[in-house]
Parts: C-alpha cells; sequence; structure tokens
C-alpha cells in the first residue's frame, strides 16, 4: 500500500498544557483529503502549530483521535511515519552544518539508496538554485535559503504526507514565489500538503483552507467559497472582521 | 525496537561535524585532563617536606642539641631558631612555622637524674593536612634521638620491620594518579555528553529530529560514540604522561585496566545522556553534572577521602557509585596488578551500573515535545 495517497481525519480532538491551566485546542474536527493543499490559517496563539504537532504524534490529544488513510484504507501512524516529512515553524536546523552535510545527514536517516539521493539533491538543488550555496553552513544562509533548505531536508524522500508550519514567514517575496512553485510541483505527485500561514494571500492559493480561532474549527472549505459564505472578498477583509466582531 | 546501524552512524557523524567545529568541546576534552594531571601530580604532594619548626632550646646542653640535630638533620623539618618559648609559639600563631618545639631548662639534668625528661611539641591543629603526617615523623624522630642521646643502641626485644608493598616509598604520585583516570574521565563524558541533546532542544532540531524515522537508542548511542572515542583519547593521554611523565608504574594487565574504563565510560556517557534527556536544558544539565558527576568522583570516590573511614551511611551510599568501583579498579591494576577475577567484585557493580544507566537513558527519551 506504501506509495499510495494519503488522508487523515481529525476528530474531537482537544489538547490542554499544564494542569488544565491553558486549552490550545477545544474538541477539533477536519478531514485532510488526500493529494490537495490544505491550508490552516489564523491569528498567532490559535492553536495551527498544536494541531500540527498533534498530527506528527509530537504531542497526545487528551481527548479525540487522528486516523490515517492509505489509499483509503486505515493506516497504523508508525507505518505512515517514514512517509511523512515535517518542516517546523522554529529554527530547526544546524547552524554549523552545511547544505550537503544536512543533506547527507537526512539521506541516512531516511535510508534513502545513494543512487536515489543523487538524482533527488541534484533536482532540489536546482529547482531551489541553492547548488552553488551547498557547501555553506545554515548558520550563514539568508532567510529564505534556510526556509528552502529546511524544505530540501522534507523532501529529500518524496513523502507521502508533507506538514509545513509557516514555511514562508519571514522569507522576501521572491522566495516567498519560488516555494509556492516547489509545492505546486509536489502536488502533482499526489501529496497530502498540510501547511500554516499567515499570509493570507497565501490561504487563497490552498485547494482547501481551515480557518481556526482560539482552538476552534470556525470554517472550512475551498478558499472562494468560504469567502462567498462569509460575504469577503478576501481573506484580508475576513480576518478583520472577524477581529472587530470579537472585539465588539 | 529496531536498531538501524547506518541512521546511529548518521547521528554520530553530524556530532563529530559539531565536535570539530566548536573549539570549547575539543580544549575541554584535551587540555582539561592535562591540566589536572600537572596540578595534581606536580603542584599537590601529598608527601609534606621541609616543615618548618620553630626550636626554643632553654636548656642549651649537649642532649638537647642532640634532639635538634636530629630533626634537623630529617628532610620532615626545617629549624627556625627562636630566642623564648614564648616567641616559638608567636612564630606558630604567626605561621612563620607549622611546629614548635619547646626544649625547658633543665632537660639534661633530669635526663641523667633519670627522672624523665620533658620536651614539648606543638603543633598547629587548624591545619589538618599536616599534622597527621607531622606528628608521625615526629615519633618517628623521638625513637632516633633518644638513641643518640641516650649513646647506646635501644635494641627492643624483637624487632618489627615495616614494608609496603606495591608503593615502597609512599609516593602519592603514584596513589593519586591512578585515581586521577577516574576524576578526568567522570567529568569529561558526563559533562560533554549533558551538553549534547539538551542543546538539539534549545536549538529546535529535536523536533525536526523525533519527525524522522530515527528511533532514541539510535540517537543515544549515535550521540555517545563521538564522545567515547574523545574519551578513550584522552585517557590514552592521561595514562601516557602518567607513564612517562611521572614515572608511575603499571603492574596490571593494560586490557583488564581498559576494559574497566570502557564500562566506566559508557556509565558516565549514559548518566550524561540521562541528565540532558530529562533537563532538555544546557545551564540545567550542566550544574546536574557538576552535581552528580563531578562531586562525588572527587569526594565519596575514595580519591581524596578514604571511603573505609566515612560514616556507615556514605560507605553504603558510595556502593551506589559507579566511580568509587572504578577507583579501586583503577588503582589496583596500576600498582598491585590485580586480575579481572581478582577484581570481580568492582567489575560486577560498575558493569550493573552500566547496564541501569544505559537503560534509563533510552527508557527515559521521550518521542514526545511533552
Amino acid at each position: 500500500m506504501s506509495g499510495a495517497p494519503v488522508s487523515i481525519s481529525v476528530r474531537g480532538v482537544r489538547k490542554t498544557f499544564g494542569k488544565k491551566a491553558f486549552t490550545a485546542l477545544h474538541g477539533v474536527s477536519l478531514e485532510f483529503e488526500a493529494a490537495r493543499m490544505h491550508g490552516i490559517i489564523g491569528p498567532e496563539g490559535s492553536g495551527k502549530t498544536t494541531l500540527l504537532r498533534v498530527l506528527l504524534g509530537l504531542l497526545t490529544p487528551a481527548e479525540g483521535t487522528v486516523a490515517y488513510f492509505q489509499g483509503g484504507a486505515p493506516v497504523d501512524f508508525e507505518t505512515l511515519r517514514p512517509q511523512i516529512a515535517y518542516m517546523p515553524q522554529t529554527q530547526s536546523l544546524y547552524a554549523d552544518l552545511s547544505i550537503d552535510e544536512h543533506l547527507e545527514f537526512f539521506r541516512d536517516l531516511y535510508g534513502i539508496p545513494p543512487a536515489d539521493y543523487a538524482a533527488r539533491r541534484a533536482e532540489l538543488l536546482e529547482v531551489t538554485r541553492l547548488a552553488e550555496f551547498s557547501g555553506r553552513p545554515a548558520g550563514k544562509l539568508s532567510g529564505g535559503m534556510y526556509k528552502k533548505l529546511g524544505l530540501m531536508c522534507a523532501l529529500l524522500r518524496s513523502p507521502r504526507v508533507l506538514i509545513l508550519d509557516e514555511p514562508t514567514t519571514g522569507v522576501d517575496p521572491i522566495s516567498r514565489r519560488e516555494l509556492w512553485d516547489l509545492l505546486y510541483r509536489l502536488l502533482d505527485q499526489k501529496i497530502l500538503i498540510l501547511t500554516t500561514t499567515a499570509y493570507l494571500d497565501e490561504a487563497e492559493r490552498c485547494s482547501k483552507v481551515h480557518l481556526i480561532e482560539r482552538g476552534v474549527v470556525v470554517a472550512s472549505g475551498e478558499p472562494r467559497r468560504l469567502l462567498e459564505a462569509e460575504g469577503a472578498r478576501s481573506f484580508d477583509e475576513l480576518f478583520l472582521r472577524r477581529a472587530s466582531a470579537q472585539d465588539a | 525496537m529496531r536498531f538501524d546501524w547506518r541512521r546511529a552512524a548518521a547521528v554520530a557523524r553530524k556530532e563529530w561535524f559539531h565536535i570539530r567545529r566548536d573549539p570549547f568541546t575539543l580544549a575541554l576534552a584535551l587540555v582539561l585532563p592535562l591540566v589536572m594531571v600537572v596540578v595534581y601530580g606536580v603542584a599537590i604532594d601529598f608527601n609534606i617536606k621541609g616543615v618548618s619548626l620553630a626550636v626554643s632550646d632553654s636548656d642549651a646542653s649537649q642532649a638537647s642539641r642532640r634532639l635538634v640535630d636530629t630533626f634537623d638533620s630529617s628532610a620532615y623539618f626545617r629549624i627556625l631558631p627562636a630566642a623564648s618559648p614564648a616567641q616559638a609559639v608567636e612564630d606558630v600563631v604567626a605561621e612563620r612555622a607549622k611546629a614548635a618545639l619547646i626544649i625547658p631548662p633543665d632537660f639534661e639534668k633530669d635526663l641523667s637524674a633519670g627522672r624523665g625528661a620533658r620536651a614539648q611539641l606543638l603543633l598547629d591543629g587548624a591545619d589538618n593536612a599536616t599534622v597527621a603526617p607531622v606528628s608521625q615523623y615526629a615519633a618517628t624522630i623521638q625513637t632516633m634521638a633518644s638513641e643518640r642521646i641516650a649513646g647506646v643502641d635501644l635494641t627492643p626485644p624483637y624487632t618489627l620491620r615495616t614494608r609496603f608493598l606495591f608503593n615502597p616509598e609512599l609516593n602519592s604520585r603514584w596513589f593519586v594518579i591512578p585515581g586521577l583516570t577516574v576524576v578526568i574521565m567522570a567529568i569529561l563524558s558526563i559533562f560533554l555528553t549533558a551538553m549534547t541533546v539538551a542543546r538539539e532542544w534549545e536549538n529546535g532540531s529535536m523536533e525536526l529530529l523525533l519527525s524522522t524515522p530515527v528511533e532514541p537508542l539510535e540517537i543515544i548511542a549515535g550521540k555517545a560514540a563521538p564522545y567515547a572515542v574523545l574519551g578513550a583519547v584522552a585517557l590514552s593521554f592521561v595514562y601516557l604522561i602518567a607513564r612517562l611523565g611521572f614515572g608511575v608504574p603499571f603492574a596490571g594487565h593494560l586490557w583488564v585496566f581498559a576494559l574497566g574504563c570502557a564500562i566506566f565510560l559508557l556509565t558516565y556517557l549514559a548518566q550524561g545522556l540521562l541528565i540532558s534527556v530529562t533537563t532538555r536544558q544546557q545551564t540545567i544539565a550542566m550544574q546536574l553534572s557538576m552535581l552528580t558527576g563531578m562531586l562525588p568522583s572527587n569526594l565519596l570516590s575514595g580519591f581524596v577521602f578514604p571511603i573505609a573511614s566515612m560514616p556507615k551511611f556514605f560507605w553504603f551510599f558510595t556502593m551506589l557509585l559507579p566511580a568509587r568501583w572504578f577507583m579501586v579498579i583503577a588503582r589496583r591494576t596500576f600498582l598491585e596488578g590485580s586480575s579481572l577475577l581478582q577484581l570481580r567484585v568492582p567489575f560486577a557493580a560498575l558493569s550493573a551500573s552500566c547496564v541501569v544507566m544505559v537503560a534509563l537513558a533510552t527508557r527515559s527519551f521521550r518521542r514526545s515535545l511533552e
């Protein structure tokens, strides 16, 4: 079954931190259909990162379940783990390791055969246009290059699921466009992509958007339909309106 | 649990890159042992010689001069003449002398009258480290002086011939430097590994690492391996300085010592990793490794203070410390040439603590951000 498209079903997930002092997710239920790009948007502190970490098994929910399906059949998370790629929001690369050293490290962790690796490395370096910087340490890369390196590490072994936490934050507009082009190419390979973003124009590029506020999913659907239903022209407008409605 | 060598090797290789590029780690690993061996081996000498002795000889007789000469001719004392008994005491109080010898005016007269002559030796009781050896020297010198004063050979009915086995000259370096291998290894291994996993947490890279297929045991093994090599290099370094620089003899089998080193190193590497895995913060990890690694290996391993003279509680408590057992192995392989069979108890205890530590470090490694 390995290689078939993956979908994820989230049912009533609740996540608390500390002794129930803080609830990050209040019974979140979501469907992440296979081979599509899902955008998770919402204000800071709304629980986006927590949700991704629950999906990755890095956090255990207090209530609710996360079910994974491959080719329509339920699969165990551990079976799926090697096929999931993740790029955390915070800096998570090694400042003293060069681009090539990062790629070699993840090659070995993922057990990629040398021949596949050579082809993949060349392809990724070309797409990201980082070939000439392959010997440069991650600590000396610009913000955009750093994010692209993170993405390269995640994409090294053709994952079936790609989970990105604010991949474009702190990246200049040109690099942002390049990153999105890269993501679109991946969709052709029937990969499930989940991304959070703080840039609302990016939300419109996703095939499905999930709006989260204070740990609750308030809206979910195709970007255009969602805007129509809410009577807003853009996600910016929708956001501002909701924010002022909450304040009132 | 699955164990993939390729993934463990990848972690080890990456860790080696960090070590190579971080001058602090390399310096700590290679310079610290050198500094410690020099400090303990050269500067700190537990054999006390040339103790300054303030002497007030109010008798100034042939007998009193013989007594003073006996002290003077031993290498252990340096005579500092004092004008009066009060002056001699003053010399000790003012730290000009470590001890005072006061001979009263009627010393020779009492002696020849057979009344039992008296002289007084005052020692600085505030300086514990010198008092014990000095009073021992004084007792020996007293016997020698009595013979010289009486002018006869006071041969006792039997002779007790003392010979020190394994270290005939009671050279303290022979005793200290093998023990120093324990202290150096404890500090190095625990400090270096205590930082590594905590660094990954602080760096944010742990989140990424945990989302890959790498298993906890692979991370632990991969992280420990380069430091084990580093520890082995530092240790060979100490061994060479001990043998060549200080002429410490090695009576045992090198492989027995090496085996002990390997088990001890692994135990402390695991202890460092356990600290790192549970604290997740470098500053706390640093303090905990001081508390659980450096202090016990210095104070409770028998390195400075003999375990036999500790209160009962500590006598039992130290049994839990790998450093105590490895101290026995290090000293006995160096000086006594003990075999593995003779050292079976310390080896068994050390191996047990090693297994426990490795198990704890691996099991406490959570594949979760909480």
